[in-house]
């Protein structure tokens, strides 16, 4: 539809003329046009018999009057600004906008933009500029809505191609801006709703695991919250249900004393779809370079941890030679201890120092390294062996899974990310995952993928992720505060990026030079819900306005489901096991656990919650080792001995 | 046939030049361009000074204009005109005019175009001085000729002599724009208007109780003597008795000088405009002194914004700088 009356004239001079991809026009002072509007072109003659028609966006403005000079005008007020008000009229003044060409039609050739009238561009010009028109056709449609592009009158939703999201074209989103302003994990929360709502059923199904890194921002994606009628309206312009998540599902690893759970959705109301993550020796020994500090590990020890997981872990082992009679099968850390223990006595008492050419230091060391794994990431890792894992293999469509690392150490938060994302390129490998893509979303990419430092496996996992991950149907979701600090690499290979409020100090870096001043300008005083997208469909960066997620703010969850505090052993395993068989009480604990370790009760405890029996007080009864009762012991009646035989009267005569 | 081309950065004359080499190819270019002719013209009016019947009380001097400026001025008209040789056909020139003349109005402060501004290009040639076939070929361009031969009545060659004369008639045919527009506003509109330049080449122009004329340029002054010396003498927002400016070929009207700035450090004739309105009445003669203190205070208060960068800021007020813009961007 073309809009009647047209609000601004392409102009072109030698000093500034128009080229094929940028062009000048102006418009009446009270025009709606500014800086990320796009406008439509009517050209005046044909090209190849048709009528040239170019779409743009604004990318810089000028206005100026034909004062020559500002002195004229001081001149003309007598050096009062007071009487400037008075002046019987306003001098002639222009609004000069230049546009950055987003589509020419006809596509071939390419000319410079043709002088012509300027209209505001409405849903379907900005439909083909922004060539969405491809990917929106009825039949073959995989618009993915971002947001609301406003200008004027025109309220257009604008959407991303699901191909070049989610793959297998592109993929990839980054986004990035200042912290504080509710934006980017909002934006990812809106996108997923989006995607989850959106994404073609035609190319299969698709889930979302989110990496809650800080606060309590995905604590609470399942609860509905405010939103307000601005909001609702974009909803409905996106077409997207105005719902918190219907399926999440949170992981989170106990706190060191391996009884409460570490994360701010501790609340027992919010418990029943919280699983405890716990990783044994195996799932850690598999990332163990992860965790060892490359400088600590050399070759040799890299052998050792080698020749363990190859040898000793969840094998039988025994070596008659050095530990004589000795069985071992290491399924935890404390039976690896043990390994280690009985290894190392073994050959002090010999005085060997080497053993099947690991040298004892070297052993030592390890055995250091090891052992002290288990101290750092207390809570995840756990002694007794059990796991309590993501549900790889049976992941369900348009479901997000969270794995609250928030409270834990660097280190325990790296192995998190390092083992679910190979574990999910596994079994997407293997096509065996449940689902056919995967999004991941990692806040803080500067942290994990820096672009300075050291090579970490963390940081080449994702650089990996990034270059290959579309063709599985792995793909990387990222936030951070400052791009220029992430690896080029990986926000490189982001399809899409979105850009929220942004820091002067970042604009002013080199990755941002192909912005106009003011394009940069307006990056700068964004809104809160206005973010400026490219694509790769789009050929300028373009503005939108998304809604605030229709979901409970991680501050306002907080203050409405506190994080339960730490409670007795009994409690916990009251509210660990009671999701399972609401029939448990305290004193049933209590009475089953009264006489019992604790370790041995947090063992049982994670043994029920893995296998989710039927029955689960019989299965947990039976988790905790049989208590003998003592038993009175009787004094042996006396025997009389007999009689020694003299040293020198063998025969006792 | 020798016809030589002066081709100019004007827009309508290299479409002229184009439709010329189509009509005939042995004509040779030039594109040096050219200066307007306006620039190179002299002024024919000798500067002069002319006695006046002072109509206001109290015979010739100088007045202070009270109170505040007053907004009241709806639209301002001014006129442009533009000529340049186009070619010299067998040594006489032909010259391409164009006049235009446009009414601003003025709404929340804003200028924008009252009606359709005038706009006209002629050629302008003596026809006698043209062959037949040459009278032919321009005649076929699509452009009017006029024969500027006719009215000056001189039957010299002299090129100069003949150029200006084209330049007097595109003078005129400027002032007939202006007035056309003129009257056009007083037969529509009621609110005052500000001409640039005088008011009394149109009677119907020169009665109307809306127009006023502000005449920048002083080549005639209406005063002698000590009166002249008054004029010389006026200070800002002082102006002259009002007097009476006859004249045979115009309407009379009723006239003042008025010094917009302060003239200190500058000629006599700086900031220094002089008014025309419509001659009143002779009952209405005493009170032609209240008319000229409002209307100078109209006046007065279009003082501001400056028409700078102009040379003539100085008398020129901006709504007249406006349309020139304008003009100069239509044309």
């Amino acid at each position: 539809m073309t809009t009647v009356t047209p609000l601004g004239r392409v102009v072109a001079t030698e000093r500034r003329p128009n080229t094929p991809h940028e062009f000048h026009f102006w418009t009446g002072l009270d025009s709606p046009v500014g800086v990320g509007t796009i406008v439509r072109v009517e050209g005046k003659y044909t090209i190849n018999g048709q009528i040239t028609r170019v779409y743009g966006v604004v990318v810089e403005g000028f206005s100026y009057s034909d004062l020559q000079s500002p002195l004229h005008d001081v001149l003309g007020h007598d050096g009062s600004p007071s009487s400037a008000s008075l002046a019987s009229t306003e001098r002639a003044e222009i609004r000069l906008y230049t546009a950055a060409v987003l589509r020419q039609l006809p596509d071939e050739p390419l000319q410079p933009v043709p002088l012509g009238d300027v209209y505001l561009a409405d849903d379907a010009d900005i439909a083909v500029a922004l060539r969405m028109d491809g990917y929106l056709a009825e039949g073959a449609r995989t618009g993915i809505p971002i947001g609301v592009y406003h200008a004027g009158g025109t309220d257009a939703p604008i959407y991303l191609d699901a191909d070049f999201l989610i793959g297998p074209e592109a993929a990839h989103l980054n986004i990035t801006g200042v912290s504080g302003l509710a934006t980017k994990t909002s934006a990812i929360e809106w996108i997923l709703s989006s995607i989850f709502t959106h994404f073609p059923e035609k190319k299969g199904s698709v889930a979302a695991v989110c990496f809650n890194v800080k606060g309590p921002d995905l604590c609470f994606l399942d609860m509905e919250g405010e939103i307000d009628e601005r909001d609702r309206l974009l909803y409905d312009k996106c077409g997207v249900p105005q719902e918190p998540f219907e399926n999440v599902q949170y992981f989170a690893p106990y706190k060191s004393d391996g009884v409460s759970l570490n994360t701010l959705r501790s609340n027992e109301a919010l418990l029943h779809n919280v699983i405890p993550l716990t990783w044994g020796l195996r799932e850690v020994l598999q990332y163990a370079e992860v965790l060892l500090n490359k400088d600590d590990v050399d070759a040799k020890a890299d052998a050792l941890i080698d020749f363990i997981r190859e040898r000793i872990v969840d094998r039988d082992f025994s070596d008659e030679h050095m530990l004589p009679g000795k069985r071992y099968r290491v399924r935890s850390f404390a039976e690896l201890e043990q390994w280690f223990k009985d290894l190392l006595v073994a050959m002090e008492q010999r005085g060997n120092e080497s053993w099947r050419t690991h040298h004892i230091a070297t052993i030592r060391k390890v055995r250091n390294r090891l052992s002290n794994i288990s101290t750092r990431c207390a809570g995840l890792v756990t002694d007794d062996g059990n796991v309590g894992d993501l549900p790889f293999g049976s992941f369900q469509d348009r479901t997000v899974y969270v794995i609250d690392v928030a409270s834990l150490e660097e280190d325990a938060q790296d192995l998190v990310f390092a083992r679910i994302v190979t574990k999910l390129r596994e079994h997407l490998e293997k096509r065996d995952l449940g689902v056919k893509h995967v999004i991941v979303f990692v806040d803080e990419l500067n942290k994990y993928a820096p672009s300075d430092g050291q090579d970490t496996y963390v940081r080449k996992m994702l650089l990996d992720l990034a270059e290959r991950g579309r063709y599985l149907g792995l793909v990387l979701f990222s936030a951070q505060q400052f791009r220029s600090q992430v690896h080029r690499r990986v926000v490189g290979n982001s399809g899409t990026a979105l850009y929220g409020r942004m820091d002067a100090d970042e604009l002013a870096t080199p990755g941002y030079s192909v912005l106009s001043p003011a394009v940069k300008t307006k990056l700068a005083t964004l809104e809160k819900g206005q973010l400026m997208v490219r694509h790769p469909h789009f050929t300028q960066p373009i503005f939108v306005r998304f809604p605030r997620p229709a979901i409970l703010r991680g501050r306002d969850g907080a203050e409405r489901y506190p994080q339960t505090q730490d409670v007795t052993l009994e409690a916990a395993i009251l509210r660990a096991l009671r999701p399972l068989d609401a029939t448990i009480s305290l004193n049933w604990v209590k009475d089953i656990t009264d006489t019992h370790d604790r370790e041995d009760v947090i063992r049982a405890r994670n043994a029920t919650l893995l296998e989710r029996p039927a029955d689960v007080k019989r299965f947990f009864k039976s988790q905790l080792a049989r208590i003998v009762p003592p038993t009175a012991v009787s004094r042996p009646a006396l025997v009389t001995p007999l009689r020694t035989a003299p040293a020198d009267d063998p025969y006792g005569l | 046939m020798t016809v030589v081309l002066r081709a100019t950065m004007d827009q309508s004359l290299v479409a002229l030049q184009r439709q010329l080499r189509a009509l005939a190819p042995d004509i040779e270019l030039l594109t040096d361009g050219e200066q307007p002719l306006e620039r190179n013209t002299p002024d024919a009016r000798p500067p002069r000074l002319v006695g006046a019947e002072v109509i206001e009380g109290g015979g010739m001097r100088a007045r202070r204009v009270f109170g505040d400026p007053v907004v009241a001025f709806v639209a301002f008209l001014d006129g442009t005109q533009t000529s340049q040789v186009v070619a010299y056909v067998d040594g006489v020139p032909i010259v391409h005019g164009t006049v235009a003349a446009a009414v601003r109005i003025r709404r929340n402060r804003r200028l924008t175009t009252w009606q359709r501004p005038v706009v006209r290009r002629r050629l302008y040639g003596p026809r006698r001085a043209l062959s037949g076939e040459h009278e032919r070929v321009l005649s076929s361009l699509g452009i009017d000729l006029v024969d500027t031969a006719a009215a000056s009545g001189d039957a010299s060659s002299h090129p100069f002599i003949l150029r200006d004369q084209a330049v007097h008639r595109i003078q005129e045919d400027r002032e007939q724009a202006e007035r056309e527009l003129a009257e056009r506003w007083c037969h529509l509109e009621h609110e005052p208007l500000f001409i640039d330049g005088g008011i009394s080449g149109s009677e119907k122009v020169a009665v109307a109780a809306c127009t006023v004329g502000v005449v920048k340029s002083h080549r005639t002054l209406y005063a002698e003597g000590e009166a002249l010396q008054t004029i010389f003498a006026l200070r800002r927002a002082e102006r002259s008795s009002v007097f009476r400016v006859t004249s045979p070929k115009r309407i009379p009207v009723a006239s003042w000088y008025l010094r917009l700035r302060d003239p200190v450090g500058h000629d006599p004739m700086w900031g220094l405009v002089r008014v025309e309105i419509a001659n009143p009445a002779r009952i209405e003669e005493h009170d032609v002194g209240t008319r000229a203190d409002t209307v100078s205070r109209w006046i007065l208060a279009e003082a501001a914004p400056l028409a700078m960068p102009d040379a003539r800021w100085d008398k020129m007020v901006y709504g007249i700088r406006d349309c020139e813009e304008f003009l100069r961007a239509v044309t």
